[in-house]
């Protein structure tokens, strides 16, 4: 048996950096492999979901479904009790639809996914292996499928499960504003990340020959977010310091070893595999910090609670959540993530908010006062995009959205702290998400050195089945691309739509964690660029 | 790791517990028991519990709310024994009982 897809995530990945590591300047290419991709294969720009985030972006591309089906939008989902918000993290329990993995899976294809995230815990029904990631290496064991697969793993050369997997301990030494120590740490301490899911990958690949291997390399999203000004070719112009070029020359040294490791994955498939790339959303710079509940207190929509006294007041002062009195709140951002407005409707008895039959004329004001969000200076507007819930999440599950999602001027996340101004400019530019991400494909069957048009993330997941010879799902939304395959294969390989996918996971029961839960998972984010 | 019916709540409690964490090597001393405490004890961290909650739901193939549990009199409780933990599960599936 051989290995019949091959997918390779690439989290963040995006034109702006690739383009000018495939190119051939004063000396050969940073990624030498991913030239050959370009110049053999197809590419497209791939439009993500429409907050390009890691959780509601990912699931759309394993599951062919937008946010409004999969349900979720964010890291966090809060709910509110009486007078606080209460935080849960989203796991694969919470995606509504059903994902490709258990699609191939029910049909009798073997498939690995590696690193995916909200693919933990994973499904009780699979024809194959998952090892999840964002789950802390002390939890992988009871997170991987099948359960022996684990001490398998930990029989690979050099395997190490600590610098395989998400590390708290590790990124929440760090904050979004790190010193340059910190930051040249930080790039550091993914090179063997990365080097560890590739010899998992590796491993499966040659052990096992699973018919659609799946990997997802995240560090390309963690490094930009802290060292966008070293890879961005428009920020290496000019007279550039040691430490920039340091910087630099590390941030490289990544990107080639990436390009080595898809190198010997592509080989390893064999020449009869087809290959396919794929990002969650692109990358640009953000250069200022939106303080949007700030704003929406100016305006009257959010009221802060008094903050107790002593160190329970310094803790909720510094807490990433809004410290707000619920009796007053009309609309507000719950998290930084969520780059959304929500809107507080009294729909029982005794909640608060504004009435129900109220909603469309307050939303209505609502968008104009945000539309009224402007830079002071050139009376430019702060907040680029505004988009109602239906129009952007569409199904079952679109009741869990923000009322309003928002895409600021410079493609930010948004800050939710108690903080003035509203809008300041950043020390430095960081990385944040661009909706444009980026979708590859190379192999027999495939089209050679096409740009295509801009595709959209739920069309990967039609892509990868079509290419492991299973139907499309009616109730997809994406399409296989036409222009990627030759005429040739489509031929003898027509796209074929079949039955609707099963239903997704259980109905979905609220719990919660604690303060020192949240403020974990809340390091985690800003270490990733989502806060402040 | 199978469950067999049967056994109390308490012994599954357990049995996740010395599942989740046969890899951490901690030096416990004794086995864990009822008055085992999570966090002084296991030195579980806060993701730790997220991930023995989803465990026990994953086990018990339902979800237990454990909000009312690590929450008490609108402040988060800051340690919980494996005694405490069985209890509020017991009193769940007790609930669970009745309604169905």
């Amino acid at each position: 048996m051989t290995v019949q897809t091959l997918f390779i995530g690439l989290d963040g990945a995006t034109f702006t950096v690739l383009n000018d590591l495939t190119k051939q300047s004063d000396g050969p290419p940073v990624m030498p492999f991913l030239a050959k991709i370009f110049a053999g294969g197809v590419r497209a720009k791939l439009r993500s979901t429409p907050n390009p985030l890691t959780p509601p972006a990912w699931v759309s591309l394993m599951t062919g479904r937008g946010p409004g089906h999969h349900g979720v939008f964010d890291f966090i989902r809060a709910e509110e009790r009486g007078d606080d918000v209460f935080f849960t993290l989203f796991d694969s329990r919470d995606c509504r639809v059903e994902t490709i993995w258990s699609i191939a899976s029910r049909q009798g294809k073997k498939i690995a996914a590696l690193n995916f995230p909200f693919t933990a815990p994973p499904p009780k029904e699979l024809n194959g292996f998952m090892v999840p990631g964002f789950v802390p290496w002390r939890h992988l064991r009871r997170n991987t499928h099948p359960s022996t697969i684990y001490d398998r793993l930990k029989a690979i050369p050099n395997f190490n499960a600590q610098e395989l997997a998400w590390d708290f301990e590790q990124e929440k030494q760090s904050g979004d504003q790190l010193s340059d120590h910190d930051r040249e740490a930080w790039v550091s301490y993914h090179l063997p990340r990365e080097k560890q899911w590739f010899q998992v990958a590796e491993y499966l690949m040659r052990e096992e020959a699973p018919d659609l291997m799946a990997v997802l390399f995240d560090g390309v999203d963690k490094l930009q977010h802290q060292a966008w000004q070293f890879v961005d070719p428009a920020y290496q112009q000019g007279e550039l310091s040691d430490y920039h070029k340091r910087m630099r020359e590390l941030s490289l040294s990544y990107f080639r070893q990436l390009d080595g490791f898809i190198e010997q994955l592509v080989t390893a498939a064999g020449p009869g595999v087809q290959v396919f790339f794929a990002s969650d959303h692109g990358f640009t710079a953000s250069t200022e910090i939106v303080r949007i509940n700030a704003y929406l207190a100016e305006k009257g929509y959010v009221h802060w609670k008094d903050l107790p006294e002593g160190d329970a007041g310094k803790r909720r002062d510094n807490s990433y959540f809004a410290f707000l009195d619920w009796t007053k709140t009309t609309a507000y951002c719950r998290t930084p993530s969520c780059n959304g407005v929500t809107i507080r409707v009294a729909r029982k008895p005794g909640e608060t908010g504004i009435a129900p039959d109220q909603y469309a004329a307050f939303r209505t004001k609502l968008i104009r006062d945000l539309e009224d969000f402007k830079d002071p200076k050139t009376g430019e507007r702060i907040i680029a995009e505004i988009h109602k819930r239906e129009d952007v999440f569409p199904g079952a599950a679109m009741t869990d959205a923000p009322d309003l999602q928002l895409v600021l001027r410079d493609f930010g996340f948004v800050s939710v702290k108690n903080r003035l101004p509203a809008v300041e400019a950043r020390e430095y530019p960081v990385g944040t998400h661009h909706p444009d991400g980026v979708f590859m494909a190379y192999g027999p069957g495939i089209e050679s050195g096409k740009m295509l048009g801009r595709r959209h993330i739920t069309d990967v997941s039609s892509t990868l089945l079509y290419s492991l010879g299973l139907a499309v799902p009616a109730d997809f939304e994406g399409v296989v691309p036409p222009a990627m395959f030759t005429a040739a294969h489509k031929a003898a390989y027509p796209v074929i739509i079949g039955a609707s996918t099963q239903s997704g996971s259980q109905e979905v029961q609220a719990d919660s964690m604690s303060d020192a839960e949240k403020g974990k998972i809340m390091e985690q984010l800003q270490m990733l660029g989502y806060m402040e | 790791m199978s469950i067999a019916i049967g056994e109390t709540t308490l012994a599954t409690v357990i049995a996740i517990v010395n599942d989740l964490t046969q890899d951490w090597g901690l030096e416990t001393g004794s086995p864990p028991n009822a008055s085992t405490r999570l966090s002084a004890d296991l030195a579980f961290a806060s993701v730790d519990i997220i991930q023995l909650c989803v465990a026990l739901e994953e086990c018990y193939e339902r979800r237990f709310g454990f909000q009312d549990l690590l929450m008490r009199d609108g402040s988060y409780v800051g340690d919980l024994t494996l005694g405490q933990l069985a209890d509020f599960v017991n009193i769940q599936l007790n609930k669970h009982e009745r309604t169905s």
